[in-house]
């Protein structure tokens, strides 16, 4: 078997056990999956107050603003623990253990980490999509494209966890230098929250919008929730396209910062 | 005599619990702050949003920035005095009270109130700045929202721990809790007239998101102290019948000799 075979078979089996672990205690998620979907009840409410007085709010009407929130929320709830999980092995010393195994700790994270995470998202999807269904009808999707907006929307939700991944797994390993590191993911989550979670980025002032573009947030929420709700086959590509340049900058990112970081690893005891 | 002695007691259980989170201080800023930044985020959003559409749902933005004010405030308050009020199930559960049955304080307060959660300071400093930041808040209005804080806090504190109390009965019930507590604050921080009149009734009762939301509002917007009165009714009211589940659910009771000690 070659290198790279053998390196995808160590990593898969990583993320197996991980996904079988998580569909054991799968019921423990109840109450997220409760909070979701109370969450996307209270949004549904608030569009339908708000579109009770106009048709359409920068090209959205009520439905697609729906379905935008519903979409756009999957990264938020599904990837969001990547980053407590990375970072409390870096403080309370379980990195040493796993620099001393034959993975490498980036991929053997991701194996275990991004896994687990895709079942989460299958079910807050289906949690999601039912609601939604029940609430406004079917997503405002072309006739004749739904075989094109379901590959590239899932395509589009799995970048959006590699993403999550890099970026959090950055700012984690900030811990090998910094005692205190949790104030740098608060305020990573709070911009992705507000930059085309809660609302589409299009609902931005101008110049607010303008600058969202250049920064990796509307890779997270508002790319998948665009391609569901408002679906052009070449737009698609391209919101595809910046997903996948966003994604490698973010692993090359974290490549460095662990470089950078794991010389400054002590041992203390055995 | 009793009420200054409950009043004392409180005091120095404050105190203690104080001085407890404050020894890990970064820690206790670091969480302070991300709890306000937490809802600084949606305050960007109702303020994107109803710039965009002039109001939601009858409420304006200075509505939206009232109603977190006084919910975040007085979820706060309720936190950082009795700080074990998601607690009460676990304990029951884990055969915790033991310890708490042999001193001489009354058992349901002793409990809530021999902890604070940190994240509770940042909430509950998050409706002041709130309310500073506000153009043309007076000092009669101000001391409406000092009046209506501690009402409110009460009806979650109350909410809450008569759900966790639900553990004498069920064995486990911070689910029951853990729901509540969400459908209380997602009710709250949203306008009342968003949700169809038909399931309005809930608000007033089951989850009481009326009393830590809607009725301070009606208070604030025509400056109203009956709607106050209102707000502190329907908190003893709270008080009077989680006192009465808590002291029904402890003759139930049963000791897992679990051995304790509180310093």
């Amino acid at each position: 078997m070659s290198r790279p075979a053998l390196a995808l078979r160590k990593y898969s089996v990583i993320a197996s056990v991980a996904i079988r672990e998580k569909f054991a205690y799968l019921a423990s998620s109840t109450a997220r999956y409760l909070t979701y979907g109370l969450f996307v009840f209270v949004f549904s409410r608030i569009w339908a107050a708000v579109y009770a007085g106009q048709a359409s709010i920068a090209g959205y009407d009520r439905v697609m603003s729906t379905w935008y929130f519903i979409v756009a929320e999957l990264p938020i709830f599904s990837f969001s623990a990547f980053f407590a999980r990375v970072s409390e092995e870096l403080k309370n010393g379980q990195i040493v253990y796993r620099l001393a195994r034959p993975y490498g700790f980036i991929p053997a994270s991701f194996a275990e980490r991004v896994g687990p995470a895709l079942l989460d998202l299958a079910v807050f999807g289906a949690v999601g999509f039912a609601l939604g269904f029940a609430l406004v009808g079917p997503p405002p999707v072309p006739a004749g494209l739904a075989f094109a907006v379901v590959p590239a929307l899932v395509v589009s939700l799995v970048l959006s966890a590699c993403l999550q991944f890099f970026l959090q797994m950055s700012l984690a390993m900030t811990a090998f230098r910094l005692e205190e590191n949790d104030a740098f993911y608060w305020i990573y989550q709070k911009l992705a929250l507000v930059v085309g979670t809660l609302i589409p980025i299009e609902f931005l002032p101008d110049a607010a919008r303008a600058i969202a573009r250049w920064t990796p947030f509307p890779a997270i929420a508002w790319s998948p929730a665009r391609i569901l709700v408002a679906f052009e086959p070449r737009a698609a590509l391209s919101i595809l396209g910046v997903q996948a340049a966003w994604v490698l900058a973010a692993a090359l990112l974290s490549s460095a910062v662990f470089a950078a970081g794991r010389r400054h690893v002590v041992v203390n005891g055995g | 005599m009793r009420v200054a002695s409950t009043l004392r007691f409180l005091g120095r259980a404050f105190a203690v619990n104080a001085k407890a989170v404050l020894e890990y201080r970064v820690n206790f800023f670091l969480q302070v702050f991300g709890m306000m930044l937490n809802n600084a985020a949606f305050a960007v959003f109702w303020k994107v949003l109803i710039d965009r559409t002039g109001g939601v749902g009858g409420y304006g933005f200075s509505d939206i920035m009232f109603v977190w004010a006084v919910s975040s405030t007085a979820f706060g308050l309720a936190h950082v005095v009795a700080g074990n009020i998601r607690s009460i199930s676990r304990m029951v559960r884990e055969g915790e009270l033991d310890v708490y049955l042999l001193q001489p304080r009354d058992v349901w307060l002793n409990v809530v109130c021999s902890r604070t959660i940190v994240s509770a300071w940042g909430d509950f400093a998050y409706g002041f700045i709130v309310l500073a930041l506000m153009p043309g808040v007076g000092l009669e209005r101000w001391l409406m929202f000092l009046a209506i804080i501690p009402a409110a806090a009460l009806v979650f504190a109350a909410a809450f721990s008569a759900a966790e109390t639900l553990a004498f009965w069920l064995g486990d019930s911070q689910g029951i809790s853990g729901a509540l507590q969400e459908f209380l604050l997602s009710f709250s921080l949203y306008p009342e007239t968003i949700f169809d009149p038909g399931m309005r009734w809930i608000f007033y009762t089951l989850v009481p998101s009326a009393f830590v939301a809607y009725v301070p509002l009606a208070a604030w917007r025509g400056l109203d102290w009956g709607a106050v009165g209102i707000v502190w009714a329907a908190a003893l009211a709270w008080l009077l019948l989680t006192r009465a589940l808590f002291r029904a659910g402890l003759k139930r009771y049963e000791s897992g000799n679990k051995m304790g000690a509180r310093i």
